[in-house]
């Protein structure tokens, strides 16, 4: 061999000898890893499915006491995706968008409470419902003003309803809640009165939970004018608008004119950061105060003692999380029988997915409300991972192995299906393995099926579908009609599947009419055991939010309804920002 | 010269309409349209409304008309040079561009100049040195660069620059610090640059082999050619010979790589831009894709196509006018 032959060999070992050094250090720090993860199991198992902490201490009264602690400093919140606009009305459901603006910029005239979860006067003063449910009148507060100290009259509250109502703006998702007002009566400045077409228990939320926009600023005579003012909101919130840097931060400044009680933060910033991982270090590097982190990620560092010398990492349960479910499209062959929908769920092992695919940090869910709300039936027990029962199922519906094949069939259809998932989530990935794994095990064939995700959903809106997994939002309260009356199948509706039940149609409509709470809970639980023993969908469970937060700020209470940043304050001597 | 860039401007024109007509056709083609999207699974609200909302949708954007009608609007809107409001952003597509624009070419220009400084002296010191130690560890190390993928890279040097795991040396993401607002010019500038670091590095490091390799090839056809041997046998000294007569030669394709470059400038990368939390214009065209946002995707792809066209043009001017043994007046 010649000399230069030499050096080419020589660099070729060395890089090799690179590339398995590298191999074994990755080796050990998953390893690394594996040890951690079990520690934490331990901890968790100790600790229960979630740490949640909250505590009496009721948020400041309005007109009440002051948020405690000294004035100043800033919150950075780092968000992973930027809000498309800061107008809550022309939005399409953009929960960044609600995150910056509701509650900071613009006020409604109800909120829920954080630790009662109870719709509580805010803007207003007083609210009646009429014992039919069909009226229902509104005081305003008399001290209310907006952040240009213009006073808010029920002409703001009637100018929102219209602008919503409003064919021209691009607000129909919005507007689909508020066809069931008949009339808006101005009764004076202070008193104004809606009146509904037919009593629904959700009337109280539907005109208590929008954002109130000034006329004298909002008002417009093209439609257009109104799409198109995306930035530089004015409203009456504690915060107002100071600058957005499009596609870097958005910044809030503290209102010095608010009619209620001021928050102490001066400033909040909303820095967009795409990557997770640039996300923590930014957190680390106290850039960014606080962040949401992946679950991966808040399984590693909650426990990292260095880590929570300088940062909160906080994990709790709120209504707004989703739960996430498999549904089986009753259209097909396989799962129009119970049997084979139930023999699906037994080969699901949701322990499995919770304990291993998301380290603990998760729950199991029987039905669609959420956990700790009212309308959940806590007493309805999982389905149990029981592969032998779902073979039994199976053989009683008559998908037998007829062939040898090892797949069960039916009338010469072979038990094979397309399970579609959104591509680039690898938690659905993952669990999509698993179940094409434990269903190969009782002769059914899956065929894992990542879709882009425009091209996943009109894959549901055309029906042409056999399984999918996916996670619906929650709410403190929800109305199942949407998700589950058979009128929903119909057209693009969100009954994808086909569910049909008479029983289950039949509460949803006395319940949608129902304004006493306990008799509408109890029929909502009747709901939840229907859904149960039908098993449209496969619950698969449901997560707590997490939470990374800068140790220095102070009075951080996790309520029933999850933070609430305009209480926390920082201590002078700690303080970052001016 | 003149007739043939007339001729070339003049055929550009049907070229960039076959280009617009395809990616239109494409992008209606694809599955999905920007109403669903935006509503989600099932539309989220009763059926029988989620049509009506959809209908209010469609006439919204003017996307229930036939599709060779929409065609024939948007070539109209075009010729006045306006490129439509983005569905997703609710704002005029060029403004979005303009935001996004000057920081994609900051990027770019730098890790371009990066790339040639380093690129040429290197490329003519490894044709010199052909076949020593210098030329075939730095082809070695060349090589190693050019293939570790950025993602990896760039997760990396966030991983362990950015914070205190291992360094603290560089901001994780953006391009300015939280203070930048309330800063003078020149630390600002400071700031801006200091956030510039990573981003520019792993711009650059995939670009060295390329250009270093180029540069080489030349140098060699041209330091074997006749005209250096007498150069030399004229003894005239080594690097007069290396930089007056071999290199001024070979850098000739080289500046024409440079002309083709204009649009790829301008394009921007999706992974570096999302890894370091840039909004430039490679997210901003991904994310139209993605979204199904017609007039982004359609002003994006209209520039892109506009911008290559004169890329190429420019670069044969070029090569006429570095290479006088290059005419176009037999070509008219």
């Amino acid at each position: 061999m010649n000399g230069r032959g030499g050096i080419v060999t020589f660099f070729l070992l060395l890089f090799l000898l690179i590339i398995i050094l590298l191999q074994i250090l990755s080796m050990v720090q998953s390893d690394r890893l594996y040890e951690r993860l079990n520690y934490l199991l331990d901890r968790l198992e100790s600790l229960g499915p979630a740490r949640v902490t909250p505590k009496k201490e009721a948020l400041a009264d309005l007109p009440g006491e002051e948020y405690p602690g000294d004035g100043g400093d800033w919150l950075i919140w780092r968000f992973s995706v930027e809000p498309r606009t800061l107008n809550p009305i022309s939005v399409e459901g953009d929960i960044y968008t609600m995150w910056i603006t509701t509650g900071n910029i613009f006020e409604r005239l109800l909120e829920y409470d954080f630790d009662e979860a109870q719709l509580k006067p805010w803007l207003a003063e007083s609210y009646e419902v009429s014992d039919d449910g069909l009226e229902i009148t509104i005081r305003l507060r008399d001290n209310v003003c907006f952040s240009d100290g213009k006073p808010i009259t029920t002409e703001d509250v009637i100018f929102t309803y219209e602008t919503i109502m409003n064919p021209g703006v691009d607000a129909p998702d919005l507007r689909n809640y508020y066809y069931n007002i008949k009339e808006v009566i101005k009764i004076d400045d202070q008193l104004v009165k809606f009146i509904f077409n037919e009593p629904y228990w959700k009337s109280l939320e539907v005109v208590g939970l929008f954002e109130v926009f000034p006329k004298h600023i909002y008002h417009f005579t093209d439609p257009a004018e109104f799409n198109n003012r995306r930035s530089e909101p004015v409203g009456s919130g504690p915060y107002v608008f100071e600058k957005w840097d499009v596609g870097r931060k958005l910044v809030l400044r503290r209102n010095e004119n608010y009619w209620g009680h001021k928050p102490k933060l001066e400033r909040i910033v909303f820095r967009f950061i795409t990557n997770d991982l640039a996300a923590v270090q930014a957190l680390r590097a106290h850039q960014v105060d606080c962040m949401i982190p992946t679950p991966d990620q808040f399984s590693e560092m909650s426990i990292d003692k260095e880590f929570n010398k300088d940062f909160r990492c906080l994990a709790y349960w709120n209504p707004g999380i989703p739960y996430f479910f498999i549904a089986w499209n009753q259209a097909t062959p396989f799962f129009k029988d119970r049997r084979v929908r139930l023999a699906m769920t037994h080969i699901v092992n949701r322990e499995a997915v919770v304990k291993h695919l998301l380290k603990g940090n998760a729950q199991v869910v029987t039905g669609p409300f959420y956990i700790n709300g009212p309308q959940n039936d806590p007493n309805i027990e999982p389905w149990p991972y029981d592969p032998e029962r779902a073979k039994q199922l199976l053989d009683e519906a008559g998908w037998r192995d007829t062939d040898g094949d090892g797949i069960r069939d039916k009338d010469g259809v072979p038990f094979r299906f397309r399970y579609s998932i959104a591509s680039g989530n690898i938690l659905y990935e993952r669990i999509a393995k698993l179940l094409k794994d434990d269903a190969a095990k009782v002769g059914v064939d899956v065929i894992a099926d990542p879709l882009e995700w425009s091209i996943f959903i009109e894959r549901i809106n055309n029906r042409q579908f056999e399984a999918v997994t996916m996670g619906w939002g929650g709410a403190i309260m929800e109305d199942p009609y949407q998700i589950w009356h058979s009128s929903q199948i119909a057209g693009r509706g969100n009954n994808f599947i086909g569910f049909r039940n008479e029983d289950a149609d039949t509460i949803i409509e006395e319940a949608r009419r129902t304004m006493n709470d306990n008799n509408r809970n109890n029929l909502y639980y009747r709901f939840h055991r229907i859904l149960h023993e039908e098993q449209p969908y496969t619950f698969l469970f449901t997560r707590p939010t997490f939470r990374f937060l800068d140790q220095r700020f102070e009075n951080v209470i996790v309520h029933k309804l999850g933070l609430n940043p305009h209480e926390w304050y920082v201590p002078k001597e700690k303080q970052m920002y001016k | 010269m003149t007739t043939y860039i007339v001729r070339r401007l003049l055929l550009m024109i049907p070229t960039l309409f076959g280009i617009t007509v395809i990616v239109f056709a494409i992008s209606r083609i694809a599955p999905g349209d920007p109403v669903s999207l935006s509503m989600g699974p099932g539309g989220q609200m009763d059926a029988e409304r989620a049509a009506d909302v959809r209908k209010a949708r469609m006439e919204l954007y003017g996307l229930d008309k036939p599709v060779h009608i929409q065609y024939a609007k948007w070539l109209g809107r075009l010729a006045r040079l306006d490129f439509g409001d983005s569905i997703k952003h609710h704002r005029p597509v060029i403004e979005l561009i303009k935001e996004r624009l000057p920081i994609t070419l900051t990027l770019n220009l730098l890790a371009f100049v990066i790339i040639y400084t380093v690129s040429l002296p290197l490329g003519v010191l490894v044709a010199v040195w052909h076949k020593r130690f210098f030329d075939r560890a730095s082809s070695v190390v060349l090589f190693m660069l050019w293939s570790l993928p950025v993602m990896w890279v760039g997760q990396m040097l966030i991983g362990y620059f950015c914070g205190p795991t291992f360094k603290n040396w560089f901001p994780p993401a953006g391009l300015s610090g939280n203070y930048a607002d309330q800063l003078p010019f020149f630390p600002w500038l400071a700031d801006r640059l200091w956030h510039l670091v990573l981003p520019v590095l792993c711009l650059t490091y995939t670009g060295f082999a390329y250009l270093t390799k180029q540069v080489r090839a030349g140098m060699l056809d041209n330091l074997q050619a006749d005209y250096v041997r007498t150069a030399r046998a004229k003894g005239l000294s080594n690097w007069v010979v290396i930089f007056r007569h071999a290199f001024r030669n070979s850098i000739i394709p080289v500046i024409t790589i440079m002309a083709t470059l204009l649009p790829a400038m301008l394009g921007g990368s999706v992974i570096i831009e999302k890894i370091f939390s840039i909004p430039g214009m490679g997210l901003l065209a991904f994310e139209a894709v993605t979204t199904r946002d017609y007039n982004m995707v359609m002003a994006v792809a209209t520039i892109g196509g506009v911008l290559n066209l004169f890329g190429l043009l420019l670069g044969d001017i070029a090569y006429a006018i570095a290479d006088p043994r290059i005419s176009f007046e037999s070509a008219v």
